[in-house]
């Protein structure tokens, strides 16, 4: 029990300590701008369709069940506010987060761990380079910037699921679902959203990138690097989305005091 | 010239290099053989900082490198090339990119037409040509051990270090590897120490070779004294050898 305690702590520790050299690597050293494009097309592409689909069905969720809850109150003109504020402040964030998690995360754990046990991490030390530079930034910077435009979609297809239930299950025109939009999502929504949106990417661009690059032990090892990140990033961003919703709540108090 | 001095290196429990010494001459091609597990690998890896030693020193052309930190191996790394014992080639660039990599990185104002040719001068010296535009996972094992040959060499290296560069190829081209180990050292008065199991190759071409077991050298000598060795191991590997003649 002590042991996998202690091991569980001087992982967190160890995966820290990559995030500093990583971010330390970002900011000092010049990354290759076609590299992380390449890495932003990529991520924003292998998952545009599953989060469009996702999104679609989230709205649509979203409507029928706020339905159920503003129809006693003849209060069905909210329902579009409602539902686009409870996508874009948490469930959008984190549908894409376990999207990523589940596709990109295991995608990038599994290719830096098998760069690593066939050497060709030590490869590209060897030939003068520095791989967090040239491997590591990339996929993290990629991963991150995706999420955005991940998150820009997810939301426009929630919307679009939402109009449709609202049409049919719900009675309410399209006109009627759009109206209190901008009055309830407001400015704070949209900064929640997107504080939660970057905080989820670079947990799970931490975690897979970590855990990839420390990989050892052949093709058992990348398995095992790979099962490890899946749980981790789920933990990690279940924890994160804990603390952001704090964070969020206790700024948007300090906030209105002032 | 390189020395090692009392170099231990340990992975937990496991302590694979127990204290080795020796010393290797500029132009000099020294076999380490030995047996799976003695530490051969983990000696390549620590001349080159991609491991670092517990205790003992490296010297290196008169600089001690156990106490370098990352950023001062750049500079011994573009001197020194190694061929690693998987082709370790990146699998998302082209042939010539990945031959192109390191010129890009060691030799940043060199011209595209200046990488072209040497990309394809160190395809011809592995006997490869023609596959510049191909990706590793549509070539042969074979031809990819030769393209990762032909990637260290681009970078000009004064000092080579094999791991197992002939693991996985045919006759031909083992003796072609093995008598482009020989052709540098004798034109380019290149270093080269080889990892390798065959002693078959290692009487054919070496200088000098050094014998692991355990983790300890059990024998620095001269080809010809290599032969008169009364160490069972080291006679086992001759019988290997004398078999596979």
């Amino acid at each position: 029990m002590n042991k996998k305690f202690y091991d569980i702590v001087t992982d967190v520790g160890e995966c820290l300590l990559f995030l500093k050299s990583v971010s330390h690597c970002a900011i000092t050293n010049k990354v290759s701008s076609k590299l992380v494009n390449e890495q932003i097309w990529k991520v924003t592409t292998q998952s545009a369709s599953t989060t469009a689909l996702a999104g679609f069905f989230v709205g649509a969720v979203m409507t029928v069940q706020f339905t159920m809850q503003v129809k006693e109150f003849g209060a069905l003109g909210y329902l579009g506010g409602l539902a686009t504020s409870g996508t874009i402040r948490e469930i959008g964030p984190l549908l894409i987060a376990f999207m990523l998690s589940g596709k990109i995360g295991a995608f990038t754990s599994a290719e830096l761990g098998t760069m690593k046990v066939t050497e060709q991490i030590d490869a590209i030390r060897c030939l003068g380079a520095d791989p967090i530079q040239e491997i590591v930034v990339p996929r993290f910077i990629g991963i991150i910037i995706s999420s955005f435009f991940l998150l820009i979609i997810g939301l426009l297809m929630s919307v679009g699921g939402g109009l449709l239930m609202g049409q049919v299950f719900s009675g309410i025109t399209p006109e009627q679902y759009i109206r209190h939009i901008p009055s309830i999502v407001t400015s704070f929504s949209i900064f929640n959203g997107l504080l939660k949106c970057f905080v989820f990417a670079a947990v799970l661009a931490t975690i897979c990138t970590y855990k990839g690059y420390t990989t050892t032990g052949g093709a058992k090892g990348v398995g095992q690097s790979v099962i490890k990140t899946a749980v981790g990033t789920m933990i990690c961003i279940v924890l994160a989305d804990w603390m952001t919703s704090y964070f969020s709540d206790t700024a948007l108090s300090l906030y209105m005091e002032w | 010239m390189i020395i090692f001095s009392d170099v231990k290196k340990s992975f937990g429990e496991k302590h694979v290099l127990k204290g080795i010494s020796f010393q290797i001459k500029k132009a000099e091609i020294v076999f380490i053989l030995g047996t799976s597990g003695t530490g051969k690998s983990v000696l390549l890896k620590n001349i080159v900082g991609l491991l670092r030693p517990d205790s003992g020193e490296i010297w290196i052309d008169g600089q001690e490198k156990s106490t370098f930190k990352e950023k001062d191996f750049m500079g011994l790394r573009k001197r020194c090339g190694m061929v690693f014992q998987h082709p370790a080639l990146f699998d998302s660039l082209t042939v010539f990119d990945n031959i192109a990599f390191g010129i890009r990185k060691h030799y940043p104002k060199s011209t595209h037409q200046e990488i072209s040719e040497r990309v394809k001068n160190c395809l011809e010296l592995v006997n490869l040509n023609g596959i510049e535009s191909k990706f590793p996972p549509e070539i042969s094992y074979g031809m990819q051990k030769r393209v990762s040959l032909a990637r260290t060499l681009a970078i000009q290296p004064d000092i080579l270090l094999f791991d197992e560069p002939t693991t996985g190829l045919d006759p031909i081209s083992t003796n072609k590897v093995n008598h482009l180990i020989q052709e540098l050292s004798t034109k380019l008065h290149t270093t080269s120490i080889v990892v390798s199991h065959d002693m078959h190759c290692a009487l054919d071409i070496a200088d000098r070779i050094i014998v692991l077991d355990k983790g300890l050298v059990i024998e620095n000598a001269s080809v010809e004294d290599i032969k008169k060795s009364k160490h069972p191991l080291v006679v086992d590997f001759l019988k290997e050898a004398l078999a596979n003649e």
